[in-house]
């Protein structure tokens, strides 16, 4: 259930995202989702790829820091409220969300995903199957069926 | 113009005798109170009888920060402590501090040197002084502030910062003389014009004494310019007594050693040989009337020259002229002495950033500012922006709590500072380029 995610470290600096994205592209890394934590300073860009390993590789070559972590993938449906079921169930079981950015996969009618990081990601699979909320499995998410 | 005391007007030969009779007396004291002068003279084989002309000096051997450094805080005092009645000290290059005590003589003698150098600068009874060095370890502000007061000058203490009051004090106090770094003194010329004063027409000054960096003649007209003021430079350091050991006269040829006070001689840094008058070369200096800390030919490690030609002003002490350089790697940021191995030693000892660095020294305004770039290398700072800010905030604090200085600091990707070949090149200035 767990996804294969890059955290880049990024200087808050013209061109930096690019330098990073020219890497994954010229390493054939299709990027799925993708955010900006940042300060005034520096920042910390997070993505999931199709190809985590084949990315990290690249990247690292390219002189860049970058850590492989987990994260969910988490299909709220696409209704008023669901969301916030999500994080209520969460919080309410004492699990942190540490952050969650959202996304889009063409193959699910363009309904938005969002992606999770937990403080204890195993709780928070066990609690979010048991409420039937949709957990996407990493191959889906990697292997985007087009159109 | 009025000169201070006889002894800037001794001729030559006077002053020669002068100068032999105290050093000879400085030498004893040494030899006979600091262990570690005496080792030291014994390791050069010379004694202070062996010292029978002021050519003589250069027998001896060179003291330098290290000598200091290897002997904190005290060991280098020639008196015992409670004869010492104050303290000040200056930046050290690993951490501890140049340590520096005075004797109640000693303080004496400061605040002759600096009366000599105020009343060179234009400052009678007659002006109200406004001190912009900061009051604490620092040599800078208290010997002024001592010196001033002596000529009967009255103070204003208001040391460094807090730039909008300095300009509100200096307008209802009526200051007449301003006492500072040339930068900052520049920089609060701008920040009174931002506040809708004119220096020139709506405050009160006509002198400015200014020291604890270098300056140029270009600084110097900006300075005179920007508030109808005449500007001097004067110089000194902590190790030799603070500021007082020269200053510049209205005629600016050059900044009047006092030389019954300290024996100025100029080496050449790489073979330590002395160099005839009037060479180019590191400026050495032995304080001869000091009791508290003598030191015997302390390299400055300043570049300048000596010049003993007859000065306008009728004074006849040796000049020195403005310094045009270092010869070790010491930045002076804001009047504050900062060395490049200070940074390393703190950015070494931080964990999650890589050994190469690059530090920038840049003018904001007319302020002096140091920027380093730090590379982020641990990859389990990723996990949160927080993570990456204390990291940011410890290398911060821990370089203010050396330095005394803010840096700005900048987390960089690893390998993206320049490696060039051999030595790398650490320390990039570009105070001269966007003056």
């Amino acid at each position: 259930m767990l996804i294969n995610q890059l955290s880049v470290f990024i200087e808050n600096k013209k061109g930096h995202l690019s330098k990073i994205t020219k890497v994954l592209k010229d390493a054939q890394v299709d990027i799925r989702a993708i955010s900006v934590f940042d300060s005034a300073e520096f920042g910390i860009l997070r993505i999931v790829v199709d190809k985590p390993e084949v990315g990290a590789e690249a990247l690292k070559k390219a002189g860049h820091v970058v850590k492989q972590s987990y994260v969910l993938a988490i299909d709220p449906s696409d209704k008023v409220g669901s969301l916030h079921d999500v994080f209520a169930l969460l919080s309410d079981n004492d699990v942190n969300i540490e952050y969650v950015y959202s996304f889009v996969m063409p193959n699910n009618q363009g309904a938005p995903l969002i992606i999770l990081k937990a403080d204890d990601q195993e709780k928070a699979i066990a609690l979010l199957t048991a409420s039937d909320f949709s957990l996407i499995p990493k191959e889906a998410v990697y292997n985007v069926q087009n159109g | 113009m009025k000169i201070w005391s006889d002894k800037e007007k001794m001729s030559r030969e006077e002053t020669r005798k002068l100068q032999f009779k105290r050093l000879k007396k400085t030498l004893h004291h040494v030899y006979e109170n600091v262990p570690y002068y005496h080792e030291k003279f014994k390791a050069a084989g010379v004694k202070p009888v062996d010292i029978r002309t002021l050519e003589d000096l250069r027998l001896l051997p060179l003291t330098t920060k290290e000598d200091l450094r290897k002997n904190y805080p005290f060991n280098l005092f020639a008196v015992p402590k409670n004869k010492i009645v104050r303290y000040h000290a200056s930046s050290g290059t690993t951490g501890k501090p140049t340590v520096v005590g005075y004797t109640k003589n000693d303080l004496k003698v400061w605040r002759e040197v600096i009366a000599r150098i105020a009343t060179m600068g234009g400052v009678t009874n007659e002006d109200t002084a406004q001190i912009t060095f900061g009051f604490g370890l620092f040599t800078g502000a208290f010997g002024l502030q001592q010196g001033l007061e002596k000529v009967g000058a009255g103070v204003i203490p208001m040391s460094s910062g807090n730039t909008q009051k300095q300009i509100m004090i200096m307008q209802d106090f009526q200051s007449t003389v301003l006492i500072g770094t040339p930068s900052y003194a520049l920089h609060l010329a701008e920040a009174a014009q931002e506040m809708g004063i004119d220096p020139k027409e709506e405050l009160f000054l006509k002198y400015g004494l200014f020291g604890g960096e270098g300056s140029t003649e270009e600084m110097r007209a900006k300075l005179n310019e920007a508030w109808g003021i005449v500007a001097t430079e004067n110089y000194g350091m902590s190790e030799l007594i603070g500021p007082g050991v020269s200053g510049e006269c209205l005629a600016f040829k050059g900044m009047h050693i006092n030389e019954d006070h300290f024996i100025a001689e100029i080496i050449d840094p790489n073979t330590l040989e002395v160099l005839p008058e009037g060479s180019v070369g590191e400026l050495v200096i032995t304080p001869i009337t000091k009791e508290g800390l003598p030191l015997i030919r302390y390299r400055t490690k300043d570049i300048t020259r000596l010049d003993t030609t007859p000065c306008d002003c009728g004074r006849t002490s040796v000049r020195m002229a403005k310094i045009t350089g270092r010869t070790d790697d010491m930045l002076i940021i804001g009047g504050v002495n900062v060395f490049p191995s200070q940074i390393e030693g703190v950015l070494l000892g931080i964990k999650g950033i890589g050994s190469n660095y690059q530090i920038r020294v840049l003018k904001k305004g007319y302020l002096d500012r140091i920027e380093i770039d730090v590379e982020v290398v641990n990859q389990d700072l990723l996990v949160s922006v927080t993570l990456l800010d204390q990291l940011y905030k410890e290398i911060e604090s821990k370089l203010h709590t050396i330095l005394g200085i803010h840096a700005g600091i900048h987390l960089v990707e690893p390998k993206s500072l320049v490696r060039s070949e051999g030595k790398a090149k650490r320390v990039i200035d570009l105070r001269s380029e966007n003056q």
